[in-house]
């Protein structure tokens, strides 16, 4: 032991040594040494965190940005879909009303074309048969000589007995007064014939009046209270009027 | 009690022999860094870990040798 | 242009030259002289410091002067790190910085092994480390080993005068007759090659093991060397697991050698390799050597820190509990 130079004393106090330095190092160096490794990890591992939020928050507003371009992106085609839409809508709408309109006018023209033609034509119609019943007057009266009225009484009187005219037919002539119009004086002839002809289909004996009126050109006209028999030219024509009118 | 030169000689051959136990160190020593070279190769990633085990083996293994080598020094200088 | 720029020796390989020829032509005008070699430690001091009741005499030694040096070193450095770190939070400068480096590699290495007892652990690891570290490299610097007082020794040699009363040196050769030969007795001798440091510093390491240990576990951990409880559940193999208790608690007295000796026979055989070596081939060889001590040292050193920390986080895991 001498030898090697282990000696309790040099043991103890290099152990003593020891302890010193490592009380020392262990207050001044390694506490200090390892807090502020802690601490810098710490930091370190902060500054991450801080970079991967920052990181994370960045790509979530990007997504949120691009989600909101996406949206406006639809809205606007939306909008411009509904727009064209509408737009075409309105267009047909606009069209379509124009085409009605055109047909409404068109028919209305038309109807109105129409309208105006047939007054137009009915007017025509109207001074047409005046004119014509004015002419047909005029020729009428120049050609009705007095052999001409005694024939257009005979047709008539032929036609009452040949049952041709059936007016008056058990009409009650009773109490009242027939009036037998002609254009000439009729003969005594004549005048019975009208009175066992006409007279004499009706109940009772009216008294028999009778009158000349140029006007009805040719023919009778037997009036038996309010029932007319018109057998006249005048009439005819009057006839001939309302059916051209 | 022997005294004398052949004692110093008794000294130098003993120690001589003492050193014999460096063999088996040797040994170790090369065993320990072929083991850490071929994990070496094998997976660099754990090259910093294996160097601190490998470093570790050899002084347990080079303790035997320094034994050795003690009892030498024992012998040379001390007795 | 960012292309690394090769390395090449420039001017420094002339400096490597002039350093070699002056190693030679120094070597060869005075041979050195291989140290006398003891384990150990020399006392400086004939007279004893001081006297202890039960210990004895306290002399002064080399070795504590080494000791002494690397406190004061170590002190200083604490104080130095420990005013930057006051100033600067988070960027430690000068040399906080480096001694950052190393702490940070040390600790992590500490954490992966030890886990949350990394805490309790560490401060003793990079203790130990950067004590024995100091103390390897020490042996390193000029003058160390080889400047001290001249003693006189029936083995020793001759002494010419480089300034007289003040400084002599040994120098090869017979010693005259009826003349008188010395020795030299280094003021400085690395701490580690003194048996009484690494003894220490083991003992350290192994009780402070048992105190991690019983931090740890509590009572529990006495279990770890006497093992009773299997002798009465499991009749033969508890008596094994009762034997194996009994081993591991030899095995932690085995311990101290173990550690003792590993530090010392690195660093004093690394000595006794200069010494001859560099009595032997004086010529460049020792410088060569010297890098190589650098590497030892700083080897053995990481490799006691480290064995104190795997022994002491084992302690801190339980007898059955090792998975976990």
């Amino acid at each position: 032991m001498e030898k090697l130079g282990l000696n309790l004393g040099y043991l103890l106090v290099q152990i003593t040594m020891f302890a010193v330095i490592f009380v020392t190092l262990r207050a001044w160096v390694f506490k200090p040494l390892l807090a502020m490794l802690e601490k810098r990890k710490r930091v370190i591992n902060q500054g991450l965190e801080d970079a991967r939020l920052a990181g994370e928050s960045r790509a979530n507003a990007e997504q949120d940005a691009q989600k909101i371009i996406a949206e406006a992106q639809a809205k606007s085609n939306q909008i411009v879909r509904e727009a064209s839409e509408r737009a075409e809508h309105a267009s047909r709408d606009i069209t379509h009303s124009a085409e009605v309109e055109a047909a409404r006018l068109l028919e209305q023209g038309k109807k109105d074309v129409e309208i105006e033609r047939n007054r137009v034509l009915t007017e025509l119609r109207g001074d047409v048969a005046a004119l014509a019943i004015a002419a047909a007057q005029k020729l009428i009266e120049v050609n009705l000589d007095e052999k001409r009225q005694r024939t257009l009484l005979d047709e008539f009187f032929s036609g009452i007995r040949s049952g041709k005219v059936t007016l008056l037919e058990n009409a009650s002539m009773a109490g009242k007064t027939a009036e037998v119009t002609s254009a000439l004086p009729l003969t005594d002839a004549e005048q019975t014939v009208v009175k066992t002809d006409i007279l004499s289909k009706v109940k009772g004996t009216p008294t028999v009046r009778y009158r000349v009126d140029p006007s009805i050109l040719g023919g009778l006209v037997v009036k038996i209270g309010d029932t007319v028999l018109d057998g006249s030219v005048a009439g005819q024509l009057q006839n001939l009027k309302q059916s051209l009118e | 009690m022997l005294t004398g030169d052949i004692v110093e000689a008794a000294k130098f051959i003993g120690a001589g022999l003492a050193m014999i136990g460096a063999v088996g160190a040797g040994i170790g020593i090369g065993l320990v860094g072929q083991g850490a070279l071929q994990g070496m190769a094998r997976n660099p990633d754990f090259y910093g870990s294996i160097l601190s085990s490998m470093i570790l083996g050899i002084a347990f293994a080079e303790a035997v040798a320094i034994y050795c080598l003690v009892i030498a020094f024992l012998m040379l200088f001390v007795l | 242009m960012t292309a690394r720029k090769k390395w090449h020796w420039g001017v420094n390989r002339w400096w490597v030259l002039l350093f070699i020829i002056l190693n030679i032509t120094a070597a060869l005008a005075f041979k050195p002289i291989s140290p006398h070699i003891q384990v150990a430690p020399e006392k400086l001091s004939h007279d004893p410091l001081f006297t202890l009741p039960v210990i004895g005499d306290f002399y002064l030694t080399n070795t504590l002067v080494a000791y002494f040096i690397v406190m004061v070193v170590l002190i200083l450095l604490a104080l130095a790190v420990k005013r930057i770190l006051s100033k600067s939070s988070l960027e430690p400068r000068g040399i906080a910085g480096t001694l950052e480096l190393l702490v940070e590699a040390l600790y992590n290495i500490t954490e992966s092994s030890a886990g949350k007892w990394a805490g309790a652990i560490f401060p003793l690891f990079g203790s130990i480390v950067l004590v024995v570290l100091l103390s390897n490299w020490i042996g390193l610097i000029p003058g160390v080993d080889s400047i001290g007082w001249l003693e006189y020794s029936e083995e020793g040699y001759p002494v010419i005068s480089v300034i007289p009363n003040f400084l002599s040196a040994i120098i090869q050769g017979e010693v005259a007759e009826g003349g008188t030969g010395y020795i030299v007795t280094p003021f400085v001798r690395p701490v580690s090659t003194d048996l009484n440091f690494t003894v220490g510093l083991a003992i350290i390491a192994v009780v402070m093991t048992q105190v991690i240990g019983f931090r740890a576990q509590g009572f529990r951990y006495l279990t770890k060397f006497f093992n009773f409880m299997d002798i009465f559940k499991k009749p033969f193999l508890g008596f094994m697991d009762f034997l194996v208790g009994f081993l591991e608690l030899i095995s932690e007295f085995a311990k101290v050698i173990s550690f003792s000796f590993r530090l010392f026979g690195n660093i004093f055989a690394g000595a006794v390799l200069l010494f001859v070596v560099g009595s032997l081939v004086p010529y460049f060889v020792p410088s060569m050597l010297m890098i190589f001590e650098f590497l030892v040292g700083l080897i053995q050193a990481l490799v006691f820190g480290m064995l104190t920390m795997v022994f002491m986080s084992m302690a801190t895991q339980g007898h059955g509990e090792h998975g976990s």
